[in-house]
């Protein structure tokens, strides 16, 4: 069986990017910068109506307004919407301002419909059915292990907590959107996705064309976290204006429109009982919990389905253990896969209810988690962790800390299970008699920094340097690759890269005569070639990759008691991902996790209005995203385990930082605030110093 | 946003001429575009008035020293003298936006910006504020609205220049009809307090020129605390000013944004402050003073323990 060298120069080392020059000085054209020849802007008309019965849809006036080439529609005849800013029409157009103003004169007939936003006045049996004739709230599936009700009886100690989490909205810096061009000849579409070929065939399927006829280009995109592997709605209505106007049509959404309809996590509340024995051995588990994957989970997802169920009890071993969850329709856009789907809430309640419940034992939280966590790597992070943050010198009982200013510090552990490497993954090289080479592979760089993956495998195995090694992904001509979900990239295509380059070792050896065509004989060998390049062709092998990741997070923050203000002042983030490619984009992997766990914590949530049903923060001035003001020091531990060859870590990364906070923040309060985001307001009333609001 | 003419004034008469019946004065542009994009206003000419002789200027006087209406907030912030005579009034400068924002943010343009209400600012709703006969906010997500105000809109104002000015007492003078008309910042904002769809007492045509500061008070302080670190709006701020006089404060006054339409302010508690020596005991009995009467909604009452906070934080400062 294959299995990576034993001394390296490259892999498990630091490689800058291969791309970070064209990143850094903007040569680097993202799916947004595309600018095919005579191409049109397009933008979508979306409902303003949380729920309506649609009559009709006039584009008439549209289609009149100076520099208007095409206009259609979302679909003929009568519908129903379901969701503020479900998609309706489309316009195409020479400007943005054509397309602003053609979507204003488009005429809708429209009849509002009852609706509900909210996940608590969605349960309530009186309220109006998201669905005709189906209950808001899915039956679940209870589950039950061991006698739970006794079990309580012989706890030590016992707690009950409501943890709740928001719904998240997917807002990668690059939104939703492709510019697409469709012709007789076939369709070509420039996408900011994440899955290449998914696009193709969600493309070709919607439009009833020939996979072959179907090209997806991606050279750079900037992020999609699990909400980028269709077409969508905005692609489809793309090229059809595309059709219509004769013209490659750019349709990207706006940050607005990103809010919408095109991904979230589903929320959370999450209602914990759980006991443990005098020892500190977890006994008890009674664990129900609802969310929100609005309209109903994985609309227009290749990704998984992003459904509202979250694992639980969540890593910990609990004997006897009792599970409930639902699933509540709202009338809101459709939830999504986002970045280790079900496990940041899963990670959050269940960390809390371990923090809260140590407490009452009056067990230190990470002796308490050691004696309860199966999982050996995850034990020996914890006390890694424990060790590098200072754990010992640090934890004091909850809110004894001196002054108004209170620190506090907490842990939380994580586990991806997903995925595992994608199996069918192929790619090839060229190699060329004067010693260039060039690997193609069709995958895709999401931002994660899979082309200086390539590069950096096939660099070692072939003993040139990376910069000597050129890239090409994003592309469905190239051999196929897999969509980027599930943190398997980097597993799917380093021992793809492996086998290209042992095949073409080999050829070049029985080509050239040398014995070996590495390093200082490779141009010799590859002059041997003569006049015509060498094209090997590989595909992925065994022994070189596996799965799962698990990781350990530490916080330290600081709560001001008198304004709520949370800072965090240090993450100690400890992690596994078998052999390690390179340092470099690992690191930015996982600094990456610890931000986006830091923003689930503390800042973001899609807020609705009830009474209108509309999202009311459609933007970054509401939907509050970390600055790097808010940025603590991330320390990063890493454990390099070459012998479980590669796993991905772009999903546990951010799997346990908010854990990790909200147990540092009622760590350093001595109180527990009730739910994600944790904002000063929440602070404030966990501390009991807000008074009651007056009735209004 | 609507098609718009563009022109650029060289005089005050020649800006006001140019606005013609439905025009907007254009200096920074943070708030106005973002108005238009968004269809919240519309305007058919937009008047450039960044080349306005003599507004883009930070006189010092013994008296008072006089801020330009087109001086950006950028200015404000870097100006070492400023900082060292009205240190309140640089570091609120130092909190707003972002740099890039506050570099090309005008004085003028942060205190006649209007409301952040989400409700205001969402292109689907018609609130009370935008003619409507409903105030959403007030039954509904009200995290960042009013503790205090005179009608049934409860959006407040967030220009922490006028929170800071107002404690130092300061005066705008605004070209109204031809005329210099001078308005303190309680009398800037009134309109709010009583009409709903009124962010301040401005016309359309009333033209910020400049911003008078006393030199009286040359201790002064400004506090504010947002959801995050940086470049986000405050939930209150909190200015305080005065001189202190062997230990006793002189001419005290405090002034809170975030909690009402207005600069929020109570004389009383600025009687009961005069010639007092600042200490924590102090300090709270002026902040109970400042917030009573406070009207917290569903959302919103933690704003009175962080109001509360803030007044006594920034009072003690002013101890120097």
């Amino acid at each position: 069986m294959a299995s990576w060298p034993a001394q390296t120069k490259y892999i498990s080392h630091p490689t800058t990017r291969i791309d970070a020059v064209p990143k850094v000085t903007g040569k680097a054209h993202y799916s947004s910068d595309i600018q095919a020849d005579g191409w049109l802007y397009g933008m979508i008309l979306r409902s303003k109506w949380p729920a309506a019965k649609i009559s009709g849809i006039n584009l008439d006036k549209a289609r009149q307004v100076p520099g208007i080439q095409a206009a259609v529609k979302v679909r003929d005849g009568e519908f129903t919407v379901r969701f503020y800013g479900e998609e309706l029409a489309a316009v195409a157009g020479t400007s943005k301002q054509a397309c602003l103003d053609a979507l204003r004169a488009i005429e809708v007939k429209a009849e509002p419909l009852p609706f509900v936003v909210l996940e608590d006045d969605a349960r309530k049996s009186d309220a109006p059915k998201v669905w005709d004739g189906s209950s808001n709230v899915s039956p679940g599936r209870p589950r039950e292990k061991g006698a739970v009700d006794q079990a309580f009886s012989e706890c030590a100690a016992v707690i009950e907590g409501f943890y709740t989490t928001p719904v998240q909205i997917h807002h990668p810096m690059e939104t939703h959107g492709n510019t697409v061009s469709w012709t007789d000849d076939g369709l070509t579409a420039w996408s900011s996705t994440q899955g290449i070929s998914s696009v193709r065939d969600s493309f070709a399927g919607a439009l009833q064309l020939d996979q072959s006829k179907v090209r997806v280009l991606t050279d750079f995109m900037g992020g999609g976290f699990g909400a980028k592997f269709s077409a969508g709605v905005e692609g489809v209505l793309a090229a059809r204006l595309s059709r219509e106007a004769k013209a490659p049509v750019r349709l990207m959404l706006t940050r607005f429109d990103q809010g919408l309809a095109v991904g979230n996590r589903p929320s959370s509340f999450q209602k914990i009982k759980m006991g443990a024995l005098a020892d500190g051995t977890l006994h008890a588990y009674d664990g129900e919990n609802y969310g929100t994957a609005g309209i109903g989970a994985g609309g227009d997802s290749g990704g998984g389905g992003g459904g509202a169920d979250i694992p639980m009890p969540y890593l910990y071993t609990v004997a006897n253990s009792r599970v409930k969850q639902s699933a509540v329709a709202v009338n809101a856009g459709s939830s999504r896969a986002f970045r280790a789907p079900g496990h940041p809430p899963a990670s959050y309640g269940m960390e809390c209810a371990m923090d809260d419940l140590a407490v009452k034992l009056g067990m230190d939280p990470v002796e308490f988690r050691l004696k309860n966590d199966p999982n050996e790597i995850r034990r020996r992070e914890l006390t890694i962790g424990a060790d590098r943050f200072g754990w010992k010198e640090k934890y004091r009982p909850p809110g004894t800390s001196p002054g108004p200013v209170k620190v506090g510090v907490g842990c939380a552990g994580a586990a991806w299970p997903a995925g595992g490497p994608n199996r069918r993954t192929q790619g090839e090289a060229q190699i060329n008699p004067d010693g260039s080479v060039e690997f193609r592979l069709g995958v895709q760089d999401i931002g994660t920094g899979t082309k200086t993956v390539i590069a950096v495998v096939a660099a070692e195995m072939l003993g040139l340097k990376p910069e000597q090694i050129g890239v090409k992904v994003g592309d469905t001509r190239f051999p196929p690759g897999p969509g980027s979900g599930g943190s398997t990239t980097c597993s799917s295509v380093s021992p793809t890269v492996y086998d290209i380059c042992a095949k073409a070792l080999e050829q070049l050896q029985a080509q050239s005569g040398i014995a070996d065509a590495r390093g200082e004989n490779w141009f010799a060998a590859c002059k041997k070639l003569g006049v015509t390049p060498l094209t090997v062709s590989g595909q992925w092998q065994p022994g070189l990759s596996s799965s799962p990741a698990y990781g350990v997070q530490f916080a330290e923050v600081a709560v001001d008691t008198e304004t709520g203000l949370v800072t965090v002042r240090k993450v100690v983030a400890v992690h596994d991902c078998g052999l390690i490619i390179d340092t470099l984009t690992l690191e930015s992997q996982i600094n990456g996790g610890v931000i986006m766990g830091m923003g689930y914590a503390l800042y973001e949530e899609r807020v609705m209005d009830d009474l209108s049903g509309v999202l009311l923060n459609p933007n970054f001035e509401t939907y509050k995203l970390p600055g790097i003001a808010d940025v603590p020091e991330i320390q990063i531990v890493l454990l390099n385990m070459p012998e479980r060859g590669v796993i991905g870590i772009g999903e546990p990364a951010t799997v346990t930082t908010a854990g990790a906070i909200a147990n540092a923040v009622a760590n350093a309060i001595g109180a527990r605030v009730p739910g994600l985001p944790i904002t000063p307001a929440k602070i404030l009333n966990a501390l009991g110093r807000a008074p009651a609001p007056l009735s209004t | 946003m609507k098609a718009f003419e563009y022109a650029t004034a060289r005089s005050t008469d020649g800006a006001r001429q140019l606005l013609s019946d439905n025009g907007a004065y254009l200096a920074g542009g943070n708030d106005l575009l973002g108005l238009l994009k968004e269809y919240l206003v519309s305007a058919d000419i937009l008047v450039n008035i960044k080349s306005l002789p003599g507004l883009n200027q930070i006189e010092r006087g013994d008296k008072f020293w006089t801020i330009g209406a087109l001086v950006t907030v950028a200015e404000l912030e870097h100006d070492a003298e400023l900082a060292n005579a009205f240190p309140g009034l640089h570091d609120a400068a130092a909190e707003i936006a972002s740099p890039q924002i506050r570099n090309v943010a005008s004085v003028g343009g942060n205190l006649a910006q209007h409301s952040r209400c989400w409700y205001f600012r969402h292109r689907d709703t018609v609130c009370l504020k935008k003619g409507g006969d409903l105030c959403y906010a007030r039954h509904g997500e009200n995290r960042y609205h009013s503790l205090f105000t005179g009608n049934d809109c409860i959006s407040p104002v967030v220009s922490s220049l006028a929170t800071t000015f107002a404690a130092l007492d300061a005066t705008a003078v605004v070209l109204r009809n031809g005329a210099e008309t001078r308005l303190g910042m309680n009398a800037l904002y009134q309109k709010a307090w009583t009409e709903a769809t009124a962010h301040n007492s401005l016309a359309p045509a009333d033209l910020i020129l400049r911003v008078e500061i006393p030199t009286a008070r040359p201790r002064s302080a400004y506090m504010q605390v947002s959801d995050k670190h940086t470049f986000d709006w405050a939930l209150v701020s909190c200015a305080a000013a005065a001189d202190v006089v062997d230990g006793k404060l002189k001419q005290p006054r405090v002034a809170l944004g975030s909690i009402s339409p207005v600069p929020h302010q109570v004389e009383a508690a600025n009687d009961f402050l005069d010639g007092k020596t600042l200490d924590d005991d102090v300090a709270s009995q002026a902040a109970d003073q400042i917030l009573k009467g406070a009207q917290p909604l569903e959302h919103n009452a933690y704003k009175i323990p962080m109001a509360r906070a803030l007044i006594r934080r920034t009072l003690l400062k002013l101890k120097g």
